[in-house]
């Protein structure tokens, strides 16, 4: 094999082409600068050892340094990965393919070493979505992502995208990051102008919102499908049915293409679950999951909670979704229904938290679940309350508060001791 | 002129204001001192923080919340008898990037639900400029109002708060200022004696940390003991402060956590040492540190995490080390 004419090549390297002696004397001659140079510097006027952390640049200032655009590569769509998030992996993929027209990098299922990877480069008391979503991102990187995407919130959540994307870099990793924190309160141009920069300058705008109002209807159609599962699931006269339906469902729901497809699966998917045999008690229990934004809508966040219960022959309702909480969300609404135990905006996901507790305890549910990460100031926060609405309104409530454990005995233990309460309590009425 | 009827001045009949010595009273006590006095009310300060309260503030919250909250709720408590009304705003934000954290914005909330079984009494305004452009004067104007001044009076009583808290951060700058320029000149001065310089620790902490006896008092003592000159990040210049942290972060939500980063940056070069304390868990600071740490560049930095431990011995024993080095390293003792 020959190789190609190089245009770099010296005027003598094009008279002798075979011949390297001029490559290697030329080598020789560097290699013995530089070995004179090292110890003139290393043994005369020199520090006897450099342990300076300073790198050659001097002090740096800026946490994610600013560095020259991405080169990029016309004959490959750019890859994309988003962050794990429960069932909505499902929606990323739409929006990546359908809204920005690129390449999904599709993470699998998660694993310990997920969390164990983000949790090895974060400090040990940010919350634990941060920890699961740094992992999420090495196993993306690693996978050969161009473009990590992080959204923003009212709380640590805003920081999330810039420190994860400087824990990447200083790891060594190369990729862009569109980060909603950087855009969040400008007008809708500025977001077309990130994804075009960052993503696929050749966006189509017109697509892309048609796109997005299709992304929009899928969130609502897979929290209204979810919504029904949990209050199904937990019946099944052949255990199993609802679930494999579910993943039928979701399968349909990712091949998708448009508006009207995604109706359509919903409509398919909810006849499918509804027609499943069934066997429910007229008493059984019925539990509410309120809480934080990731914690209390992510499976593996909260090991699987949802599980847990629907397996114990449960009711559940989870009041967590992007259908609540963004698509449809009315904080003053919300607020005027909770007024008798708060006045003001508590944190980002308290007020639909406390409203939840109330609606489930007012309509005669048994129990509550709040589940949270870690350290999560404003669900911290919620928790006087929540004791007052279980006081008042007289309905338990079990608190679950989630770091980066992977064992749930003492979960299960917990949910069960939960369990047989409650079932005791109505029982006993 | 207004009327003064129940409903459009709710606080007309609160006589005296309690003000918990805690959180964000260490910012803004000289502008909420002034205001409440020169809307002619008697304020009440709790006094300063002990065990027992942090223990009584303790038992009122649930476990995982911050050490500053449990103590302020310990000092609520302290306040119960003492006054009309305790003063408890939500503070969310002054702007886009100048947020507080969450635990100032639910403060009033929490605290009402924490103290339903005691009926207490709050006098409470929002501050939220970034979506419902509530800024600061706004909040305190209509405040005023509920006390039922006159818009008049209200407006000369914002403007009370505002001068006091100007003078005293004022104050605190040239002081801050002076210190280090002290420090800059017994280092010039001494330059070839055998004894010890002299050393500028800069102490970067939320101010209810720095400030607090409790909190950061064994932190500063031990410093103090050392013979370190002790400076307090929270008392730089703010707005160069805030500024300079632009060039640090283009995201970073936090206002007060903004300034202490600022301040380190503008100060890196002049100081010995930082000395970053926080109270375990601090949300905003358990992902600030580790920012900091990662471009602390050449400035050695320890930092601190105080909890309610009773004993200060291990405290001690890493603030001595820490200053040890750096004088040993200042002498010449280590590689540089």
């Amino acid at each position: 094999m020959t190789t190609p004419e190089s245009p770099h090549k010296t005027a003598l390297e094009r008279e002798r082409p075979n011949d390297s002696l001029p490559l290697r004397a030329a080598n020789f001659l560097g290699d013995t600068i530089d070995a004179f140079d090292t110890l003139t510097r290393r043994y005369d006027d020199g520090p006897r050892a450099d342990v300076r952390a300073e790198d050659s640049e001097g002090v740096r200032t800026r946490l994610v340094a600013k560095r020259a655009k991405r080169k990029r590569d016309r004959h490959a769509k750019t890859k994309v990965a988003f962050l794990r998030y429960s069932y909505y992996d499902v929606v990323f993929r739409f929006f990546v393919e359908r809204v920005l027209d690129a390449e999904f990098v599709d993470l699998g299922e998660p694993t310990k070493v997920t969390l164990e990877l983000g949790a090895m480069h974060s400090n040990d008391f940010v919350c634990a979505p941060f920890k699961h979503i740094l992992g999420d991102y090495i196993e993306a990187l690693d996978a050969g992502a161009d473009v990590l995407v992080q959204f923003t919130g009212p709380c640590r959540l805003g920081y999330y995208g810039e420190l994860q994307e400087s824990i990447l870099r200083d790891m060594g990793y190369e990729f862009e990051m569109l980060n909603f924190a950087e855009i969040a309160g400008k007008p809708l141009k500025e977001y077309v102008a990130a994804c075009k920069k960052l993503v696929n300058p050749d966006l189509s705008v017109a697509q892309g919102v048609k796109g997005m109002l299709a992304a929009f209807k899928m969130v609502e159609c897979l929290d209204a499908y979810h919504a029904r599962y949990l209050a199904l699931a937990g019946f099944d006269a052949h255990p199993g049915d609802s679930d494999a339906a579910r993943e039928e469902f979701f399968a349909a729901m990712a091949r998708c293409e448009t508006r009207r497809d995604v109706e359509d699966v919903y409509r398919a998917g909810i006849e499918k679950l509804e027609s499943i045999e069934r066997d429910k008690p007229a008493d059984a229990l019925r539990i509410g999951i309120v809480g934080e934004y990731f914690t209390a809508a992510d499976p593996r966040s909260n090991l699987d909670i949802e599980r847990k219960l629907l397996a114990m022959g449960v009711e559940v309702s989870c009041s967590m979704n992007v259908t609540n909480r963004n698509i449809r969300y009315n904080e003053p609404e919300l607020r005027r229904e909770i007024e008798e135990y708060v006045a003001y905006d508590m944190g980002p996901t308290s007020t639909l938290t406390i409203a939840s507790a109330k609606r489930y305890a007012d309509e005669g549910f048994d129990g509550i679940v709040h589940l949270k990460s870690s350290g999560c100031t404003p669900e911290i926060d919620c928790m006087p309350v929540l004791q007052r609405i279980s006081r008042e309104r007289k309905i338990p409530v079990l608190f679950l508060s989630y770091d980066s454990q992977t064992s749930d005995t003492g979960l299960d233990t917990r949910v069960e001791a939960f369990y047989d309460m409650i079932a005791m309590r109505k029982a006993s009425r | 002129m207004p009327t003064q009827n129940k409903d459009s001045a709710p606080y007309a009949d609160v006589r005296s204001i309690g003000l918990p010595r805690a959180l964000m009273y260490y910012r803004y006590a000289p502008a909420w001192k002034a205001f409440f006095e020169a809307l002619g009310r008697e304020v009440v300060v709790s006094r300063q923080s002990d065990r027992a309260m942090l223990e009584r503030g303790s038992a009122r919250s649930v476990d995982e919340c911050c050490l500053a909250s449990k103590l302020y709720m310990g000092h609520v408590e302290s306040l119960l008898d003492a006054c009309d009304a305790v003063f408890v705003p939500s503070l969310a934000n002054l702007g886009r990037f100048k947020s507080f954290c969450t635990k100032y914005q639910a403060l009033p909330d929490l605290v009402r639900n924490t103290f339903d079984e005691e009926s207490i009494r709050l006098v409470s305004c929002v501050v939220e400029d970034q979506q419902s452009k509530t800024s600061m004067r706004t909040a305190f104007l209509d405040l005023a109002a509920q006390f039922g001044a006159t818009p008049k009076e209200a407006k000369a009583a914002y403007k009370a708060g505002r001068v006091a808290l100007e003078r005293a951060e004022k104050d605190a700058r040239e002081s801050f200022e002076k210190a280090l320029q002290g420090v800059e000149r017994a280092r010039k001065e001494r330059r070839d004696e055998d004894a010890d310089e002299s050393l500028a620790i800069l102490v970067a902490a939320h101010p209810y940390v720095s400030h607090d006896r409790l909190i950061g008092g064994p932190v500063v003592d031990a410093l103090r003991d050392m013979g370190v000159t002790v400076l307090f990040a929270d008392e730089f210049d703010r707005e160069r402060a805030y500024k300079e942290s632009g060039k640090f972060s283009s995201t970073m939500p936090w206002l007060i956590n903004r300034e202490l980063i600022g301040a380190m940056l503008c100060l890196r070069e002049r100081v010995d040492g930082i000395v970053a304390v926080s109270a375990f868990p601090c949300g905003p600071d358990s992902m600030t540190n580790d920012a900091i740490a990662r471009r602390a560049g050449n400035t050695p930095l320890l930092s601190l995490t105080v909890d309610a431990q009773s004993g200060t011995a291990g405290l001690e024993t890493r603030v001595e080390s820490f200053i040890d080095i750096l004088r040993y390293r200042r002498k010449g003792g280590y590689l540089q």
